[in-house]
């Protein structure tokens, strides 16, 4: 691989003083005079008809300006569930959280208390947590057609594929492995809780959203207020975190501006930290059931999974289970079920249908490897993945690289022993796990001018979620422009001024839009090449719109596989991470600097979810008991370890300098490895997350 | 209790909500000028990185609430408003409080030092320096807080061991979970220091 002259260098954030000094706006810390502010009251109901609202005490108390219900708001949050009619209101309500009026005052504690005032006649229905029980006959109905979501062509069937004969790759096996394995609902729990402003001027409606994308945004709220894409300005300079919850546009960012509208004042929407971790989405939880046929020597012979998502009652994501593709197998058969239930609503949290799903696969794999005796290692490399579906060629692939030298810097020959050994109380043990995530090549846009003194402005439409966006963008077009990384500005995060750019979901924006800022810097040399350099006043200016693809035959994709040595306490059940490594092959690296806190960042939220993070629901009464940070678990200083971090660079030729995907791989493979760390530490295998104190004790008294 | 509106309780009082420093006070988040709530208010005085303040807040007004909504110092965030996540950790008299769970009546006299006051004649704390050298912030919602936190811990212990900065600092979360970061910073700023 060629050195670059800035990609491929640390590089600070291109804002990171902003950062450190407070002066980083973010949306909440917007004021527009005569701002009114807003709270939502919800459901206390997993399911119930709303028979009456009475809002005549809250509309009474003085400073309260607007109230929202069904009955005078009816618009549809078109991307809070791609099968059924979701209204920022909804009737019935579906899960404890469900939003049934929205309150603007002058201030928020008006707006609470008037919150408190509206009585609500609600008609309490049967209700549904478990995604299997729902799928029974008899099982309560969320929405019409029934519980099984329907696929992409509209059947009520599940998703899924399938290659090979999978009774003649059982049949073939020397031994056959059944197992099941479970994960639970979980917050993605950014820091940030959500919160919109909307102003209306007129006909024209500025949001300042807190979004993973401002150009999708914009675009959908246009699409549900029925409004011409050019009314509608989407700005989000800063923005706390989302982890995939923030994508596009939101039922608050639709709230603010109806109530804005009613009210005839710009609205602050404001959610509670409980509310965040119930109304909006999280993880899906799942059901995972694996038949897996292997010969003596380890060869797969087939791997037949059928799985079980709960989405909560909307669709809004996939409920995908994968990981079975991490496998090179010549029969698979692979069935998932999304089915709707009365939790809170399920979509994109951080490698959507990945950690879950790697966790079940790869702690089966291991445990098979355990059977046959064979170094998990060895049965990695033998079976991984070498063509998509076994199919199609990778662009570039590193995932074996990833596995042996990730290995030796573990020092994993080291490490690794019969699983249980030792006396404890204190036992060590090793896991690993590998993963993959797409990296596909898309539309994305980039503007660059340049002026007399050679400064830079690159506009791009990205809001930098905490990736450092901005920073990859602002090093890509110094590298392709031949300029220090201080002569480029970086104008982001205002739909007025930014051409589209793809969402900052799905580990895109580098591919996408950096690719994007190539072609534009190529266009603005160009220019210049053809015009001379600008003089004066002048201004130079170069765009591009790529969409680009890499061929039909062949999948791009970036690969990961993590190590984990943890110390479990036998006698109190009490679980270390001691030691970790992440091996990564993002294609090239374009800032080492932040690319590393990513994954050490991605890894550590995986070690959570291996651990300790759940949203816990009574069973009884459907509704949510440890809602917020204290109670759901998340990670903290004292629960993380040093997390290496190793890049396995390959040559790709699509994208910007050769980058594939790093934000999302970075917690997949996390939670499988740490799973199978306990295991080599204990000798027990832990099926259902989060693998907690109660359930290693049940198994090691 | 008769509605009394907030311009009616500031002009007949003289106890608005004023800056010692006589520079007219945008307030932010103000409640317009017509009848609100008969909320309880108290005049409170506060020292504010250096500047003081006085300051009439309804009681149940938190610190957090007073700093950031009525003194415009939004560098402190609010990530549970419950004291949980210690995204809002101020200095208060010196030790880090979360300031979602200070009302700020409590804070009455007290001196307080947030993100805003770190910087010295335009020099950016050591601290802050390793935050950006070493890669502190990703999303940065948390970054106010954990500078504060470990302002105060170096304070204390201008020397701390990884361990003790971990222990310092585990009232912050960070949910970019860039832990490894922040405690490289810290150690990196401490070092420098000697």
């Amino acid at each position: 691989m060629i050195a670059l002259k800035t990609v491929g260098h640390p590089a600070s954030r291109v804002d990171a003083l902003q950062r450190v000094t407070g002066r980083a706006t973010y949306t909440g810390d917007l004021h527009l005079p005569g701002m009114l502010y807003a709270r939502v009251l919800r459901s206390p109901h997993p399911h119930a008809r709303v028979r009456g609202i009475n809002a005549s005490k809250a509309l009474a108390l003085p400073g309260v300006k607007a109230i929202l219900t069904r009955e005078n708001c009816d618009v549809i949050w078109g991307s809070g569930d791609s099968k059924n009619k979701r209204y920022l209101f909804n009737n019935p309500v579906r899960f404890a959280g469900d939003a049934v009026a929205a309150v603007a005052a002058v201030d928020r504690h008006v707006a609470e208390e008037a919150i408190r005032l509206i009585d609500v006649d609600y008609e309490t229905l049967p209700f549904v947590l478990d995604q299997e029980e729902a799928l029974k006959a008899g099982a309560v109905e969320i929405q019409p057609g029934g519980n099984l979501s329907p696929n992409n062509k509209g059947e009520p069937k599940p998703d899924g594929y399938a290659h090979g004969n999978i009774e003649k790759g059982l049949s073939e096996a020397d031994r056959v492995f059944e197992d099941q394995y479970r994960s639970v609902h979980l917050n993605n729990a950014q820091l940030e809780m959500r919160v919109s402003i909307a102003q209306w001027e007129g006909e024209k409606l500025t949001v300042y959203a807190s979004t993973q994308g401002i150009s999708n945004c914009r675009i959908e709220m246009a699409h549900d207020l029925k409004l011409p894409l050019e009314n509608v300005r989407v700005v989000c300079k800063y923005m706390g975190g989302g982890f995939g919850n923030k994508n596009q546009c939101h039922d608050f960012d639709l709230m603010a501006a109806m109530l804005a509208k009613k009210a005839g004042a710009p609205v602050k929407l404001e959610f509670t930290r409980k509310e965040d971790y119930v109304a909006v989405h999280g993880r899906w939880p799942t059901k995972q059931y694996y038949k897996v046929g292997v010969k003596r020597d380890g060869t797969l012979t087939a791997i037949q999974f059928r799985g079980y998502s709960g989405m909560g009652p909307y669709r809004k994501s996939s409920g995908d289970i994968a990981g079975v593709e991490m496998y090179q197998c010549p029969n698979v058969e692979k069935v998932v079920y999304p089915v709707l239930t009365n939790m809170a609503v399920s979509a994109n949290f951080r490698g959507p249908a990945y950690p879950q799903g790697v966790f079940g696969i790869e702690s089966l794999m291991d445990h098979i490897a355990y059977e046959l005796k064979m170094d998990p290692i060895d049965f990695h490399v033998k079976n991984m993945t070498r063509k998509y579906h076994d199919e199609l060629p990778y662009t570039s692939f590193g995932l074996e690289d990833c596995v042996l030298r990730g290995a030796e810097v573990f020092e994993w020959k080291k490490l690794w022993h019969a699983p249980g050994a030792g006396d404890g109380p204190l036992k060590r043990g090793v896991g690993m796990a590998m993963g993959a995530f797409g990296a596909p090549v898309g539309r994305s846009s980039a503007v660059i001018h340049v002026n007399s003194k050679g400064e830079y402005q690159l506009h791009v439409g990205v809001t930098d979620v905490g990736t450092a966006a901005k920073t990859t963008m602002a090093l890509i077009a110094a590298e392709e422009l031949g300029v220090p990384l201080a002569q480029v500005a970086v104008v982001s995060g205002d739909t007025e001024v930014c051409p589209y750019s793809v969402g900052e979901s799905g580990s895109r924006t580098t591919t996408h839009t950096g690719y994007a800022v190539v072609q534009a810097a190529k266009d603005l040399k160009q220019q210049i090449a053809d015009k001379g350099k600008p003089e004066g006043d002048e201004i130079r200016t170069g765009n591009a719109t790529p969409d680009p693809a890499q061929p039909k035959d062949s999948a791009r994709y970036a690969f990961a596989a993590h190590f984990a040595e943890v110390e479990v306490d036998v006698e109190l059940g009490q679980v270390r991470v001691v030691k970790y490594l992440a091996a990564h092959d993002s294609g090239r690296i374009i800032n080492p600097l932040t690319c590393t806190s990513q994954v050490k960042g991605g890894s550590t939220m995986g070690i959570g979810m291996a651990l300790h993070e759940e949203l816990l629901y009574d069973p009884t009464h459907g509704v949510p008991l440890n809602s917020g940070y204290y109670g759901a678990r998340v990670m903290t200083h004292l629960d993380t370890p040093e997390i290496g971090v190793l890049f396995v660079e390959t040559e790709d030729q699509f994208g910007p300098f050769g980058a594939k995907s790093i934000g999302e791989s970075s917690i997949i493979p996390s939670v499988g490895a740490v799973a199978n760390a306990i295991f080599n530490a204990t000798g027990k295998r832990i099926k259902e997350l989060p693998i907690t104190r109660e359930k290693l004790l049940a198994v090691l008294a | 209790m008769s509605k009394i509106s907030r311009r009616a309780f500031v002009e007949t009082t003289g106890a608005g909500l004023v800056v010692a420093t006589s520079v007219p006070l945008t307030v932010q988040g103000a409640p317009s000028q017509e009848p609100t709530s008969p909320a309880p208010r108290t005049s409170i005085t506060l020292l504010v990185n250096g500047t003081e303040h006085r300051a009439e807040v309804e009681d149940r007004w938190t610190l957090v609430e007073v700093l950031r909504d009525h003194l415009g110092l939004t560098g402190t965030k609010i990530g549970c408003d419950r004291g949980e996540c210690g995204a809002c950790t101020v200095l208060l008299d010196g030790k880090p409080v979360y300031s979602c769970s200070q009302l700020a009546v409590w804070a009455d006299g007290g001196t307080v030092q947030t993100v805003e006051g770190l910087e010295r004649n335009g020099r950016l704390h050591p601290l802050q320096e390793a935050f950006i050298e070493h890669d502190g912030p990703q999303c940065g919602y948390c970054t106010s807080g954990q500078l504060m936190s470990a302002k105060a811990l170096l304070d204390h212990n201008p020397h701390p061991t990884a361990d003790e900065v971990r222990a310092a600092m585990t009232g912050n979360i960070c949910r970019c979970s860039n832990y490894n970061r922040y405690v490289a910073s810290v150690l990196a700023a401490a070092g420098g220091a000697a």
